[in-house]
């Protein structure tokens, strides 16, 4: 839980505080000064440390765990084993389907990927459970290993037929068409990699269990612990006041979570574990590698006749990760014949998880590169290759977008770019070693749509409190939310505090998917609403209110005061009238769910994703829109690759405080960057191990690789996609962004790289 | 002091976090030290292995100091030891006993006024999750005092040894930028 008092410079409007104002954030003066405490900086009585043990094969048995020389070592309290741990119940995941098995351990005997968590000691400091779990001898019966897609054991996969797309004849369409293109596009194991490592508290008083955590979604994760360990959803508290980043890597409870839960149980002492950094590359799923082919049939002015695209994503040998690689080939594009499938392959790995627009970012990849390399068979602009076969419409749904400015966006950016200064061939542009190249992508991810409750109460002193379980992770929720009640109840904006991330507090669904302003937004909006109707109610129709004799229909609250929309009358502080009317506080919990929903399926509103609403439900294709422009220098000797310029027009309806969604955009952006030109999980082919997993070998993008990057919004409010009219910003911005670098890339040097990321010896 | 027995390689001649590989363990020195801190002096009774960032952040509670690798990757855990910017996570609490060292917990004025560089960050936005963040105000604040600021390419390199996933970096060079400027008039 955390309060945020709100201070800013006294010359500050309150065109700034209201919704879609620029205020800066909220929760900045904690973070800045070092106050704001995350998950697992509680200072807790009698707290111990955990470490985890990893197996140090990919597929196989453990055979025998020797645990003497741990037990005996200083400070150590348990060590646990497949065979020591407490049996946990399964728990459902996060569709709230039933479990496979009825029975969990987080310690396995069976191992099935290099790093899977065999033991785990206990010991009363963090440098006796380092020491002591260096001295765990595990021994294992190996058995060969699928290491990665390309592995000879992979096979083709399992089709997963929910994937697949059709309309018209698309293969043979392709077969007839005049211009055929046809490439395959291949993206690697990606990792989030935030900043704060994954890790929890658990302390257990009696039969309630807290978790101090850093979680995309409390209420989710509540209720796998609550499963787990057979007590009430109501019995888990968890809290999470702030996250040190995310990037869909946060939304789950995961084996390492139980294994300091059940420690924490056995012990009955609150216990504390930490991923090391290596072990966030083991211990849960970043992005799934992919292997795609699209295949492009166009008349010869260029107007697409048909797509036909496969795609195949690696997933765990014990669970399932699909990475939706149609989801961007089936609606960025007008085409009559169009076909995509997909399978998924079983390879010797953690699940791998959400990361950053899962499904939409490779998917872009592949159909955003292929029609660059169209456009060059064809000798059309790539931009105006694109606006030739603009989907006035979803093609896939076949339905009204709800609001679509890429046109716009691919104006805007061309023109801040400088587009038509463009020389169209390959290596044409140089500047002195330096081949320059200029390349274009759109970019798109849906607006998902869930509902959500918010608490707003009106204290005796004029203070507003928003409460809700949702979280902020650096998009910027404390702050919109902050502006929301402000603008609503018509206070100042630094009248009120916001707390989130406990799971106490009003509930919330996942914070993920671009859905968690939308839909909070909405939710507060609705909580203060029915506060301020209660305010005036209470002025219009309370005998001791000075109102009440004013025979008006209704009152205004600006500023913090109340007065007649003429302003006859008395003008009266919300305090002043709580006071005379002798209230100590109104409160309100406002939630968009309709009327009639039970409180089961209230629960499951909250703890599953199964009640988010399609983003075609109805008439209309929700998503938002981005056009990218890159300019890269490649050295023509070497073949280093830098970005020198970004330009990227986005649509993501309307912003509710521009400085916050601008900072996504360009964060997405530069993870982008990343993706494009530095980050690949590098399997070790004998042993099925991550060799890169740290920050010096696992490259992320430097300060010193990024350059000045240029936003530009286009949005227009979406009234279909949200209650105050936002789409989606912190997903979008980086789709398409890898496609831009790679087209560039070959517009400077002349060659295609198709295989992610585009690093110097594919180049030289 | 008994340090030696950590020192020493053991027969095999390779460490195991520190642990011969033989299965020995050290017996635990205990050191007792002082360790002035925001310019306050703090006494602690810790094992020798303990690193100044495991001091500071489960001994002293100053959590500001942030762990994102410890393995001095990432710059998070940046704190300044006599002015000069330390990953504190490779620096042994040992170490820096007699030394001045400031966190993220003091670099504001006692009566709560933030340095140009907090300022200059929350005006600029140049943070999103605010983990890295500590890190790269103390970095900041000494590639200022370095004279490193005198362009933005010239922050972008001094400031590259602080990871920042959440992308912040041009906010981050024009917070730096800006704040240069303002400490120079």
């Amino acid at each position: 839980m955390t309060v945020h008092d709100i201070k800013h410079a006294a010359s500050d409007s309150a065109r700034l505080e209201a919704v879609g104002g620029r205020l800066s954030r909220v929760d900045g003066p904690a973070k800045i000064t070092g106050a704001a405490h995350y998950a697992v900086e509680q200072q807790l009585e009698g707290l111990t440390h955990a470490v985890l043990v990893g197996a140090t094969i990919a597929a196989g048995k453990v055979t025998a765990i020797d645990t003497r020389a741990a037990e005996t070592a200083p400070g150590v309290l348990a060590v646990l084993t497949p065979d020591t741990i407490m049996e946990l119940r399964g728990a459902s995941d996060w569709f709230g389907k039933a479990p496979a098995q009825p029975t969990f351990s987080p310690l396995v005997r069976e191992v099935t990927f290099s790093g899977q968590h065999v033991a785990a000691v206990v010991a009363e400091t963090f440098e006796q459970a380092v020491a002591a779990a260096a001295l765990v001898k595990v021994w294992y019966d190996e058995t060969p290993a699928i290491v990665d897609l390309s592995d000879g054991k992979a096979g083709d996969g399992i089709p997963i037929e929910a994937m697949t797309k059709e309309w018209g004849d698309a293969e043979a369409a392709f077969a007839e068409a005049p211009v055929r293109i046809c490439a395959a596009y291949n993206t690697p194991r990606e990792f989030q990699a935030a900043m704060e490592p994954h890790g929890l508290i658990a302390r257990w008083e009696g039969d309630e269990l807290t978790i101090w955590e850093p979680s995309q979604w409390l209420d989710g994760m509540a209720r796998t612990y609550a499963e787990w360990f057979s007590i009430p959803f109501e019995n888990v508290r968890l809290v999470s006041p702030y996250i040190g980043g995310g990037f869909g890597s946060k939304a789950l409870a995961l084996a390492h979570s139980a294994v300091a839960a059940a420690a924490a149980k056995m012990l009955d002492r609150p216990v504390k574990l930490v991923l090391n950094r290596p072990q966030n590359f083991t211990s849960y799923g970043g992005r799934a590698a992919t292997r795609q082919t699209v295949a492009i049939g166009a008349d010869r002015d260029g107007k697409i006749q048909s797509i036909v695209h496969r795609g195949v994503n690696e997933t765990a040998v014990d669970g399932m990760w699909v990475e939706p690689l149609g989801s961007v080939t089936s609606i960025m594009y007008a085409t009559p014949n169009f076909s995509s499938k997909q399978n998924v392959v079983r390879v010797n790995t953690v699940v791998p998880g959400a990361k950053r627009a899962p499904g939409e970012n490779p998917s872009a990849f592949g159909i955003e590169c292929a029609i660059d390399e169209l456009a060059y068979e064809l000798n059309i602009d790539p931009m105006e290759m694109r606006l030739i076969n603009y989907a006035e419409q979803d093609p896939h749904a076949k339905k009204a977008w709800s609001t679509r400015q890429l046109r716009e966006a691919f104006a805007a950016g061309a023109e801040a770019f400088g587009w038509a200064r463009r020389s169209p061939q390959p290596r044409s542009m140089r500047d002195g070693h330096q081949l320059v190249g200029w390349g274009v992508a759109a970019g798109t991810y849906p607006v998902r749509r869930a509902h959500g409750e918010a608490v707003v109460k009106l204290l005796s002193d004029g203070s507003v409190v928003v409460e809700s379980s949702s979280i902020d992770m650096g998009q910027g929720t404390y702050t919109i939310l902050a502006q929301t009640a402000a603008e609503t109840l018509g206070v100042p904006v630094e009248n009120v505090t916001v707390k989130l991330g406990d799971s106490h507090f009003a509930r919330a669904g996942v914070t993920g998917g671009s859905r968690l302003a939308g839909v909070m937004t909405g939710a507060v909006h609705k909580a203060a609403g029915q506060a301020l109707d209660e305010l005036i109610g209470l002025a219009l129709s309370d005998p001791r209110s000075p109102f009440q004799k004013l025979q008006s229909n209704t009152l205004v609250v600006r500023d913090g005061r109340i007065a007649s929309p003429r302003g006859e009358g008395p003008e009266l502080l919300i305090a002043e009238l709580m006071s005379a009317v002798g209230r100590d506080h109104i409160e309100a919990k406002g939630d968009t769910l309709p009327a009639s929903t039970t409180p089961e399926e209230r629960y499951k509103n909250y703890t599953t994703i199964a009640m988010s609403i399609p983003h075609t439900e109805g008439d209309y294709s929700r998503h938002s829109w981005c056009a990218h422009f890159v300019e890269v220098r490649v050295d023509e000797d070497f073949g280093t690759v830098r970005v020198s310029r970004v330009v990227s027009a986005l649509d993501s309806g309307r912003l509710y405080n521009p400085k916050l969604a601008e900072s996504q955009w360009k964060g997405g952006i530069i993870m982008g960057i990343g993706q494009a030109l530095l980050e690949e999980g590098i399997v070790d082919r004998r042993h099925g191990r991550i060799v890169n997993g740290n920050f010096a070998d696992y490259m992320l993008p430097t300060n010193a690789d990024i350059p000045d990057i240029q936003t530009i919004s286009v949005g227009i409010p979406d009234p279909h996609s949200s209650a105050l009219g936002g789409k989606g910003v912190g997903e979008l911005a980086i789709v398409g962004i890898a496609p831009a670098i790679a087209n560039a890339v070959f517009h400077a040097k002349g060659k295609r790289v198709r295989d992610l990321p585009i690093t110097l010896e594919k180049l030289i | 002091m008994t340090s030696q027995t950590i020192i020493d390689p053991p027969e095999d001649g390779h460490f195991r976090n520190g642990i011969a590989a033989n299965g020995s363990t050290p017996s635990p020195t205990t050191l007792s030290l002082h360790l002035t801190i925001n310019g306050e002096t703090h006494a602690l009774d810790i094992e020798p292995r303990v690193t100044l960032l495991d001091a500071l952040r489960e001994r002293l509670h100053l959590t500001g100091t942030k762990k994102g690798c410890d393995q001095g990757q990432c710059g998070a855990c940046t704190v300044h030891v006599d002015g000069e910017r330390v990953l504190a996570c490779l620096t042994l609490a040992a170490q820096v006993e007699g030394r001045s060292i400031t966190t993220i917990e003091g670099l504001a004025d006692e009566d709560g006024t933030l340095h140009a560089v907090q300022a200059a960050f929350l005006e600029q936005d140049a943070f999103q999750c605010g983990y890295c963040t500590p890190g790269q105000i103390m970095s900041a604040v000494a590639c200022i005092r370095e004279g490193h600021a005198g362009s933005d390419e010239e922050i972008r390199e001094y400031m590259a040894g602080n990871l920042c996933r959440c992308g912040a970096y041009p906010n981050i060079v024009a917070a730096v930028r800006q704040a240069a400027q303002e400490l120079r008039s």
